[in-house]
């Protein structure tokens, strides 16, 4: 059963198209991160879902109901905001209490709810505190524990970890991850940062201008992006994309002072130009390649290494372009000179330049 | 040689230092001046007055002038004194400083939290009405009252003070919560709380610093106002600006100054209390909207 789908959505201010007839769905449990740059709707998507704002059309459907014009609170969700959104008057434990309160519940009930919600947030000790008296973390596990007191059927994450510092980032994806899996709650998240996304995800959905560029498992959007976009938008580094020319059944990548020929796959033929795609971690010293794949290993001219403790990244200029290659960390590289890279023709992707969309067999 | 050492500089800090306390003291003379020569005079029985020496402190202390003015002198028919304008006064103030508040505190909410087509340009419009000089409406707003069958109440004054108080009270409140997180609004909602509780739970709490700003600002303004109360009180409904009016320009008998001087003090006290007992409250009130805003 699907926990929340998404027909054809679209939502206009106005004029202005935000959001370009979106289909998602996701099942019962999921994870689903809605993710792109700042501007691609993802944060308008989920306002859509909670119902904080209205579409203009479509459907959107949370388990077998449709929930378009039904208030937010008639939604069976809860939603952790960017800011926390913590009523500043009131305490942690009135905070958690205040929609229970609304809806009618018996105080004793109440309580019971409360004790539960922050045994296993561990903020036990901060419930008689105001938020004003919390660190950034606390406030985080405070607006989480408001969010699973209700205990919905969709939990709505907007950006939850963006306004924490990078290591705390780092452990409360850990813990969000760890609740999902023990709540088993279908959650929707939106993020800007790709790696939240793969971490986090059961589905990814990328978001570009109000359109939806690809839908999939992290797997699927990491190892097969359909676009330009996504594949540059997703990984870090990110991968490289560079112009390449195709002679005969060869895919030429055009260098300073030699051509780098590899073969290319049956399905380019008919192109002149393609778009050679392939991410750091296929572009290795010989000795760190998976020996699993084709490998082919060709002399590249190496521009700078920076060494990053568990790899070594080494730029150095395919086609005409700077492209990133991750090394093993002791792999002995100087910038200045010319070194052996293996290519791993399995993970490599290509895109017509024209319209940016992948080219397949 | 010369070496600009530190000495200098803190002694150049020095006489600049003195040059403006030099300069705020003049200050403090020149605005405490008339309150001094009111507190002496109403202090002194009027033939010291009369004699000359204004300046000069009471030779022979008498709390007299306060308890005419208070009680007894002649400003209308009865020889009441002040006290029956005073409590007009209240009995205005207080309802129009309430009820104009709350309405601001509202409106702001409403256009900021709940924007709808046209919210902008009802704003606007509130907002001329603090612009609109008071004598113009002076005729219409004496016909509407005489419709509404309000001419010569308190309760008219009433309504003259919180519909021109409305813009002021609205641009505060709407300035503060402009500044005021609508995800709290949109968190609340989710958590099912309607208009009026999102608005009585959520946002009043985080508002004293803005209401004590409005409630001061409402209260020295209508208060202090003359021109509606001379304009729409009857005998029963004059406030106390009107009645002090009367008294010092009752042209029969001798000029009483003494009494006239506690009178006035008498009508500026409660402004003057007001300020004193949350002034700290104003600054930090303007502060907190100047800077979170």
């Amino acid at each position: 059963m699907a926990a929340l789908s998404i027909e054809n959505l679209i939502k206009n201010y106005g004029k202005t198209e935000v959001l370009k007839g979106i289909d998602i769905e996701i099942e019962d449990g999921g994870f689903l991160v809605l993710v792109g740059p700042s501007g691609c709707g993802k944060s308008t998507l989920l306002n859509c879902i909670a119902g904080l704002e209205d579409i203009t059309s479509g459907q959107i459907r949370i388990g077998e109901r449709d929930v378009a014009g039904l208030h937010p609170s008639k939604r069976d969700i809860a939603m952790v905001f960017q800011s926390y959104a913590l009523y500043p008057n009131m305490t942690v434990e009135k905070n958690i209490a205040f929609g229970m309160e609304i809806r009618g519940i018996a105080k004793s009930e109440r309580k019971k709810a409360i004790k539960n919600v922050a045994e296993m947030l561990q903020i036990e000790e901060l419930l008689k505190r105001k938020p004003s008296q919390l660190s950034g973390g606390q406030r985080q596990r405070v607006a989480m524990g408001r969010a699973l007191v209700r205990d919905p059927q969709v939990f709505l994450f907007d950006e939850p970890l963006s306004n924490l510092d990078a290591k705390l980032r780092v452990d409360m994806r850990t813990e969000i991850k760890r609740l999902h899996q023990r709540m088993g709650t279908t959650i929707v998240y939106v993020t800007h940062d790709q790696i939240e996304a793969l971490t986090l995800a059961t589905k990814i959905a990328v978001l570009k201008d109000g359109k939806l560029q690809q839908f999939g498992t992290p797997a699927q959007i990491y190892n097969d992006p359909v676009n330009m976009f996504v594949a540059d938008f997703m990984g870090s580094p990110s991968m490289n994309l560079i112009p390449a020319k195709i002679e005969d059944d060869l895919v030429v990548l055009k260098g300073g002072d030699t051509n780098i020929h590899l073969p290319g796959p049956h399905y380019l033929a008919g192109y002149t130009d393609v778009v050679f795609g392939i991410r750091p971690e296929a572009l290795t010293d010989p000795d760190g390649a998976d020996r699993a794949g084709r490998i082919e290993i060709r002399p590249c001219a190496i521009d700078v290494v920076e060494p990053a403790g568990s790899d070594t990244f080494a730029v150095t200029t395919l086609g005409g372009h700077e492209a990133t290659a991750r090394l093993r960390a002791d792999a002995m590289v100087d910038p200045g000179t010319t070194a052996d890279l293996a290519f791993n023709l399995d993970k490599v992707v290509y895109f017509d330049p024209k319209s940016g969309e992948r080219i397949r067999g | 040689m010369s070496v600009p050492s530190q000495d200098n500089a803190v002694q150049g800090s020095r006489i600049g230092r003195i040059m403006i306390y030099a300069v705020l003291v003049v200050f403090v003379i020149y605005y405490l001046t008339p309150l001094y020569v009111m507190l002496a005079n109403s202090l002194k029985p009027l033939d010291e007055i009369t004699g000359g020496g204004m300046m000069d402190l009471p030779r022979a202390y008498t709390l007299e002038p306060w308890r005419q003015a208070w009680s007894q002198a002649q400003i209308g028919v009865e020889p009441t004194g002040l006290r029956p304008y005073f409590i007009n006064s209240i009995q205005m103030v207080v309802p129009a400083v309430l009820i104009s508040t709350a309405l601001g505190a509202l409106n702001g909410y409403v256009l900021t939290k709940w924007e709808f087509r046209g919210s902008n340009f009802i704003f606007g419009m509130l907002l001329l009405s603090c612009f609109i000089p008071f004598q113009i409406v002076l005729i219409p707003m004496a016909r509407m009252l005489g419709l509404m069958g309000l001419a010569g109440t308190t309760g008219g004054l009433v309504l003259v003070h919180v519909i021109y108080g409305l813009g002021f009270t609205t641009l505060f409140f709407r300035n503060y919560y402009a500044a005021f997180p609508t995800e709290l609004v949109r968190a609340a909602q989710i958590d099912g709380a309607g208009f009026f509780q999102i608005f009585w739970r959520i946002l009043l709490p985080s508002s004293a610093p803005i209401a004590v700003v409005t409630i001061i600002w409402q209260f020295t303004n209508v208060w202090n106002d003359f021109l509606f109360g001379v304009s729409f009180a009857d005998f029963d409904s004059i406030p106390m600006t009107v009645a002090l009016n009367n008294l010092v320009n009752s042209s029969t008998g001798v000029k009483e100054y003494n009494v006239h001087f506690a009178g006035a003090i008498l009508a500026a006290l409660p402004t003057l209390i007001v300020y004193v007992v949350s002034g700290r409250y104003f600054v930090r009130g303007l502060m907190a909207g100047a800077v979170k805003g």
